[in-house]
Parts: structure tokens; sequence; C-alpha cells
């Protein structure tokens, strides 16, 4: 069994996206409960949130827009910046509770106090841009995570996965030229799917050409197509880069039952990913492997699917 | 959607008297296929492409290669004489088809595909050179009319063919408070239905993919469409 951190804050229930919003308090709850009642708490080492330092979110988002985001939240303001984006006044204050739990996060297993973790967060991240916030997102959780692990604590190669099934536009944007962080996205195909990038030309830019790799899929498609694809562009381009740490963008809404985009990967084909990802943390990362929550929006299915993520996590 | 707003105003253009190999230096620096042929007065005389070019040019002079080895060293230097003699008059073609900046873009959409060329200088009345547009600039017009620049999702529904059924469909989605990037309306295979094609500029399309169901519309199985749709194969 592997020394397995989870990331657990009640207050991350705190941000309300309003009525009708698929991006609910209840998905954490449901996350929760799978992982409760399929017995594995006392595996794990619960890590509380905590309050992320201003200068790390600052490296990855403008100081106006972190700031017009605070305003907002302050203001009693229902959306920041579009209508997809819900919000209430401690909106701001839960979206530094997110990226200070998966820096201390990092540090526990920098540390060497746990193995790999899963960062139940919410708001989601991976479609926030540098300026924008976009698709539920408002601070980018897994590219400051990304930062932070070079800047602290001098990672030279992170490699980040990220099998939501909308592209991580904000992600891939903002490491597009920079051959440090490698990023690998699976998705629904983006001429029918949110937000529209991660086609399969998309591959970086001046000198991050080649560290940008997309793998969109055609609506319909499950297990099979996602095997595949993983094993054609990621495998050789992970064994190219080496990354030093994983980080994973987990989303859960590529599931045949999630009714926010049209692939249907089943609950195993989820352990398949996640097994596989966790051999190329023991290939090439010493097992470093921090999975961070993004979408998933089908709430009967995401106690099962948060618990089979978290077994192989644990390796039970 | 007039020509005059899509087509590039500063034109690259040559003269009828420059060597091919000019003409064809000056599109590869500038990464185009079309040179318009100029007078003094900048008035249209024809056109030079980079397929007549090819025509004109042996493939080992486009590549920068020598010609011939050094058997026929002789015949070779007569070939490249010929060639260097030849201007962009020997190859143009005279008095192209042109159209004028008050075209719309369908006009000269439909242009493009009866006439099969790839770019159409743009003259005003008097014969000038004040533009080109060419399927590049089409290309752009449409990505922009498709809304597809900005992040969204495509949600195909299929509609009898009535009046009223768009409305329908922009009601409900309008009270989902949900913007559109375009709607497009194709024709269908089934005889009387109409696909339309909206591309919402939203994450969150659960909730109205929902209610349009709801409201007895089909939504299309995004692997079945295609946006020029014809009769399915398998009903022959």
């Amino acid at each position: 069994m592997r020394k397995t951190g989870y990331l657990h804050d009640m207050r991350y229930l705190l941000h309300d996206t309003g009525p009708y919003h698929p991006e609910m308090p209840e998905r954490l709850i449901a996350i929760h409960n799978g992982i409760k009642d399929g017995g594995l708490l006392d595996h794990l080492t619960i890590i509380p949130a905590s309050r992320a330092e201003l200068k790390w979110i600052e490296t990855v988002h403008d100081k106006n827009y972190i700031r017009r985001f605070e305003e907002i939240c302050l203001c009693g303001h229902t959306t920041f910046e579009d209508q997809d984006n819900g919000i209430c006044h401690d909106s701001y204050e839960t979206a530094f509770l997110a990226v200070g739990g998966i820096l201390d996060t990092i540090d526990m297993v920098m540390e060497g106090k746990i193995d790999n973790a899963f960062c139940a967060v919410r708001p989601p991240g991976h479609h926030a841009e540098q300026n924008k916030a976009m698709g539920f997102c408002y601070f980018n959780n897994v590219a400051i995570a990304a930062r932070y692990l070079q800047m602290k604590w001098g990672i030279n190669r992170v490699g980040i996965i990220d099998f939501d099934v909308h592209h991580g536009n904000g992600t891939q944007h903002i490491f597009e030229t920079d051959p440090t962080v490698f990023y690998y996205s699976i998705h629904e195909h983006p001429s029918f799917a949110y937000p529209g990038t991660g086609r399969e030309f998309e591959n970086g830019a001046m000198e991050g050409k080649g560290f940008t790799k997309n793998s969109p899929v055609l609506p319909g498609q499950g297990d099979d197509i996602y095997k595949m694809l993983i094993e054609r562009d990621l495998l050789p381009a992970f064994e190219r880069f080496e990354p030093e740490i994983i980080l994973v963008s987990t989303g859960f809404d590529a599931h045949k039952d999630d009714e926010m985009a049209d692939i249907s990967v089943t609950t195993e084909g989820f352990s398949w990913i996640m097994e596989t990802i966790m051999k190329l943390g023991d290939t090439y990362s010493k097992g470093r492997v921090i999975s961070v929550l993004e979408g998933g929006y089908c709430i009967p299915r995401l106690p099962e699917l948060a618990k089979e993520h978290v077994q192989i996590l644990l390796n039970v | 959607m007039f020509v005059s707003n899509s087509m590039v105003r500063k034109v690259i253009t040559i003269d009828k008297e420059a060597s091919v190999f000019e003409a064809h230096e000056k599109m590869t620096s500038n990464k185009i296929r079309h040179l318009p042929v100029v007078d003094g007065e900048k008035r249209l005389i024809g056109i030079v492409t980079d397929r007549d070019i090819r025509s004109a040019l042996p493939f080992s002079l486009l590549k920068g290669r020598e010609i011939g080895d050094e058997k026929s060293s002789c015949s070779a230097e007569e070939e490249k004489a010929k060639i260097a003699a030849l201007k962009v008059k020997d190859i143009m073609t005279a008095n192209p088809i042109t159209i004028s900046p008050m075209y719309t873009i369908q006009d000269a959409l439909l242009m493009i595909q009866r006439e099969k060329v790839g770019a159409f200088p743009v003259v005003d009345s008097d014969g000038t050179l004040t533009g080109i547009l060419s399927v590049r600039d089409l290309l752009r017009a449409f990505i922009n009319v498709l809304g597809i620049n900005e992040p969204g999702t495509l949600v195909g529904i299929l509609v009898e063919e009535k009046i009223g059924q768009l409305k329908k469909i922009v009601d409900a989605i309008t009270e989902e408070q949900i913007s559109f990037g375009s709607i497009l309306v194709a024709r269908h295979w089934e005889p009387n239905t109409r696909a339309v094609f909206t591309y919402l500029l939203t994450n969150n399309v659960m909730r109205v993919k929902k209610k349009l169901k709801s409201l007895g519309y089909t939504l299309l199985d995004p692997m079945e469409w295609y946006l020029d749709q014809l009769p399915k194969s398998d009903k022959n």
C-alpha cells in the first residue's frame, strides 16, 4: 500500500454556483461518501485546506484579474465574466483555499510524508486563463501547482495529464511556450464540445513546440479509443519527456452516464486510465502523482469513480 | 458582408515585364499564390499564379538546383537562358475574372465555386486594382461567422420544416441565459425536416438539452450529421 494524501475540507462547499448549476457542492459530498463508504478513510492522510499566499496565484494570473475576481465576489454578484461562471460572496476565498490545499499537498509529497494524493477541491481550474475566468474555473489550480513545484522545489520537468472531458485551454495556453511543462490532454473533440480548443494540430509554440499534446475523441467513443489514444500519444511523449512529477487534472465527466458531454468511458475505463498514469509515475517520477479534481457532474456515479480513483492511488 | 470588408487592401503586385524568377521569388517570400499584374496607373492587366510559374519552370529550377548533369551541361545552359528570358506577360492570364468591392461575400463564394479559381482581384469601376480576395480571406470570414474562435458547445437539433420552429428553439435557449455564437440551418436527408446547428457560448448544455427534448425536439447524434447533409446511403 502507498501513502496517499486526501485533500478534503468542508469549506470547499462554500463556493455556491447558483441554482441548477452542474458544478455544485454536492459533487464533493458524493466523492467523499464514495471514499468513506469504501472504507478508505483510515488508509488516507487527510489534508485540510489552507489559504494560499497571493504570490503563488500571481505566478499564473494577472494582479488585475485577481483583484477583479475579489471585487465581483465581495459586491455580491452571482456571475463572473460569463454566465457560466456562477459565484457567491465566498467564491474568492474558496478559490484561495483550493490553491492553498494543493500547495500544502505538494509540500507533503516533496518532503516524502506521502507518496501521492487526491485533491478534492472546488472550484475547478483548468479552463482558467491568465486573465480570464472560463467554464466554472477561476484560478488554474494545476498551473499554479506546476509553477510552485518549479519555483519552490526546483523541479525541472512537470508532466500534466488532463483527462477531463473538456480540453484544459487555460493550462495549455499558460504553458504553451514553456518546454519545462508538458501538457497532455484527452477530451471530446472541440468541434462538438466546450471550449473549442485542443485540436490535434495544437502542439505548443516557440520553445514549447512539441511539449503540448492533444488527443481529441469523437462523440460516442469510449474505453477502446481512450486506451488506443493514450497508448499512442501519451506513453511515448512521457517516455521522451521523463517528468519528475505528474499532476493530473482529474475530470470524471467523460463517464457514459455524465450528460455534460457525449463520451462513453466506463468506470473500469477510468480505472485503466489512472492505473496507466500510476505506472508512468513509477517509471519516471518516483511515484509522485498528484491528482486534482476538475469536472465530473453525474452525482450518482461520482462515489464509485472517486473510490476506484483513490484505491488506485493507494494501490489496494 | 461586402468584399471590401474582407479583402486584402495592400496588394503585392508585379510588372508585366518582370522575369518569372522575380515573380516566383515574390510569391515565396510573401507566402502568397496570386500576383496581380498592373500597369503604371495601377490598372489591372492580368494575374499570375504559382501554378502558372510551376508550369513554366522546370522542377529543378524551382527547388534551386542546377539543371541537368555534366554530360548535357551545354543544353542545360541554353535551357536556363531561355527560362531566364521568360517574362510575366508570357505566362500570365490576361484580363482575369475580377470582382467589385461592393460584391458580397456570398457572390464571391458562388463565383469561386463556379470559376474554380483561388482568388479574385478586386477592381473599382475604372479598372484600378483596390484589393485581392482569396479563398483564405473567405475562410477567415466564415470562421468568424461560425463563431468558433470563441469557446462554446455545438448542439444539433432536428426540426420540422415549418414557420416558427427556430423561434421556439431560440426562446428556449435564451431562457437559459445562454448566448449564441452562431446558428446554422441546413437541409436534412429526411423530407420536410431541417437540421439546426446552434453554437452555444457555454460549457453548460446539460439543462438546455433536456429542455429541448422535453419540448419535443430530437437532438441530432453528433456522429450522424455533417454540415453538408446528403441522403443516407443505406436508404438506396
